[in-house]
């Protein structure tokens, strides 16, 4: 495919006078790694909906692979390689982590009985998350559900993966780890999109950057140059972060909250 | 219903999937024992008590399909009866023009299923407690447009022709095979449901609707399917019901007293489990033939049974026995065996703890 593989063409969503998604146009190319900050309600896990056909817009076009998914469920849009995981992790609480991959292997990566079990043991092992298989879901901690949520995604066997804040939470050798999948998964093709407040762990991987606010993008391109864009400084980071990122310690590893503080060492809330 | 294993070589690792955490082929053994034990059930007890047995088939089979709509695909029906009753005029009517009641029951479920159909388009928007509430406005809607048919009966119902040439003794042995093979297809029709692939579909739309959208799972087919079948099975029920009472009484067969009995058998037996309603069928069973002589305590017990199983047993009877016992009669999941492991034992896995450093 030459073309982009995702493009939202002047997307706009409203709840009410609420505006969550406002004339946004975006193009994302096969195998680019694309992350995404901005301050909380910025908007960023209502693009993923819509996106990944969780909400409709009420104006605009979305492409996906060539063709129009506007009017597409989130269900035919996964089975067109629209992966993604949620926020708040939405495991299948009474099947177990394999049956949670089985499901999207099947469903969302159309695989028949035999390759699904195959791509279900590789997103286990993938997520480190094989010595749970048979566990039901809903005995699993907070950090083995999000490694499920990716794990789940990844079984869809997407080209593009849209990952909602996975490493929030998560240590630096924990983030580290997910670093290293994120890579490996999109060094096989696959497209990805990170919403993500840490930073340090989105820019390793991202080639590029988008900062989200009201709805509206505020800055678009090469990390470095959207995080020290005054427009974005003003918006999502605030006066303390700006003197911050002028002595360059942003880059070195660091949290950006949506009310503008900065987190130097780890993100656990 | 053996153990089936499926083996997928792997250059990597090698692993195995087995439908069950043991071996359950004992059970399939068990199972076809039992069907050909209560087959010969006529010749061996007396017709009361397999006039019992068929009351027992009905409920079975209708509670089967109320936990197929309720426990796996998350539609609470309260207007099943709908079907119930349209089993019972499709006999009903279809005798009136000379056909055998018996020959009749697999076209009243074939029926019911297509009657299901445009019914779904109109409640397919509705969740939860409109949802309820629409089902029981259609079941009622049907009753009504029934009863205004003078030829069937009107409000007042008629007696089902087409049987008085059997000897009693015929007619009782006849109706309970028929109850038995209707309760025995459906019991397996939901079982091959579920152990197919629609089976993890329905579990993940019952556990998270939009999660499972996501994951790829087309939530809408999957619950218009699980309807058709629910509104075949409760038809083939009411069909049942038809000739084993030998009248149809709009009133009788379109009460909503047939969901209560679906509802009040699968959550004492245990929603979400096919072994549920069996068990709950069992333990109902029991109850009204004791009991039913003592008129009001009668229902009061009913209820108290309710209500302990609400408090104590939250995944119904058949829950306590599987958290006891481990035993899946029907096993529909999935169990990942990697080579070199040891296989699991039976303890369920203790809930992980976080471990974080630092």
């Amino acid at each position: 495919m030459t073309g982009p593989l995702l493009e939202l063409d002047r997307v706009t969503k409203r709840f009410g006078r609420v505006v969550i998604a406002e004339d946004l146009s975006l193009a994302v190319g096969p195998g680019q790694v694309v992350g995404i900050v901005g301050p909380n309600g910025a908007g960023k896990t209502s693009l993923f909906g819509l996106i990944s056909g969780d909400l409709a817009p009420g104006a605009g076009e979305i492409r996906f692979a060539g063709r129009t998914v506007t009017r597409l469920d989130a269900a035919a849009r996964c089975k067109l390689g629209v992966g993604r995981t949620y926020q708040v992790p939405r495991p299948f609480g009474d099947m177990t982590v394999f049956e949670n991959l089985l499901i999207a292997a099947q469903q969302g990566g159309g695989l028949r009985r035999r390759a699904s079990y195959a791509a279900a043991v590789e997103a286990l092992d993938r997520t480190g998350i094989s010595g749970q298989a048979n566990v039901p879901a809903e005995r699993l901690g907070l950090l083995q559900r999000k490694r499920l949520e990716l794990a789940r995604a990844l079984a869809t066997q997407p080209t593009l993966l849209l990952l909602d804040e996975v490493a929030g939470g998560l240590t630096d050798p924990e983030v580290a780890q997910l670093v290293e999948i994120v890579r490996d998964v999109n060094a096989a093709g696959t497209a990805v999109i990170w919403i993500e407040h840490v930073v340090r762990a989105l820019t390793p991987v991202v080639s590029r950057l988008i900062c989200l606010a009201g709805g509206k993008f505020v800055g678009d391109g090469d990390p470095a140059t959207v995080l020290a864009e005054p427009a974005v400084r003003e918006v999502f980071l605030g006066t303390e972060v700006t003197a911050a990122l002028a002595g360059g310690s942003l880059e070195a590893g660091s949290e950006v909250k949506g009310d503008g503080a900065v987190g130097g060492e780890r993100s656990n809330p | 219903m053996s153990l089936v294993s499926e083996t997928t070589a792997r250059p990597a690792a090698g692993f195995r999937v087995a439908r069950s955490r043991r071996n359950v082929a004992w059970t399939g053994a068990a199972a076809l024992i039992v069907v050909v034990v209560l087959a010969f059930f006529p010749y061996i007890v007396y017709s009361g008590t397999t006039t019992i047995v068929v009351q027992a088939f009905i409920v079975l089979t209708m509670a089967s399909m109320w936990n197929l709509l309720a426990g796996y695909a998350g539609l609470v029906s309260v207007g099943q009866q709908a079907f119930v009753g349209l089993g019972a005029y499709f006999v009903l009517i279809l005798a009136l023009h000379g056909i055998s009641p018996f020959a009749v029951l697999p076209v009243a479920a074939i029926g019911c299923g297509v009657v299901a159909l445009p019914l779904w388009w109109l409640v397919s928007r509705l969740r939860s407690g409109y949802f309820a509430i629409a089902t029981w406005v259609l079941a009622a809607t049907i009753m009504l447009i029934i009863e205004k048919f003078s030829s069937i009966g009107g409000g007042t119902g008629m007696p089902l022709p087409g049987l008085a040439g059997l000897s009693p003794a015929l007619l009782t042995a006849y109706t309970y095979w028929a109850g038995l093979a209707v309760t025995v297809v459906a019991l397996a029709a939901v079982y091959l449901l579920l152990r197919g692939r629609l089976g993890l579909v329905l579990t993940a739309i019952r556990d998270d609707e939009v999660a499972a959208r996501s994951s790829g799972a087309r939530v809408g087919l999957a619950r218009l399917l699980v309807f058709v079948v629910a509104g075949a099975g409760c038809g083939a029920a009411g069909a049942l019901l038809a000739i084993s009472q030998l009248q149809v009484q709009p009133g009788a067969v379109f009460s909503v007293q047939w969901t209560a009995e679906m509802a009040f058998v699968t959550i004492i037996g245990g929603l979400g489990t096919i072994e549920g309603p069996i068990l709950g069928t069992a333990v109902y069973m029991v109850l009204q033939q004791t009991l039913a002589s003592y008129n009001a305590w009668y229902l009061i017990i009913l209820g108290l049974v309710a209500i302990a199983v609400a408090l104590f047993a939250r995944r119904g009877l058949w829950g306590l026995v599987d958290e006891h016992l481990h035993v899946r009669l029907f096993p529909v999941g999935y169990w990942l065996r990697r080579d070199g492991e040891r296989p699991r034992g039976l303890r369920r896995p203790a809930k992980p703890r976080e471990q974080r450093p630092g």
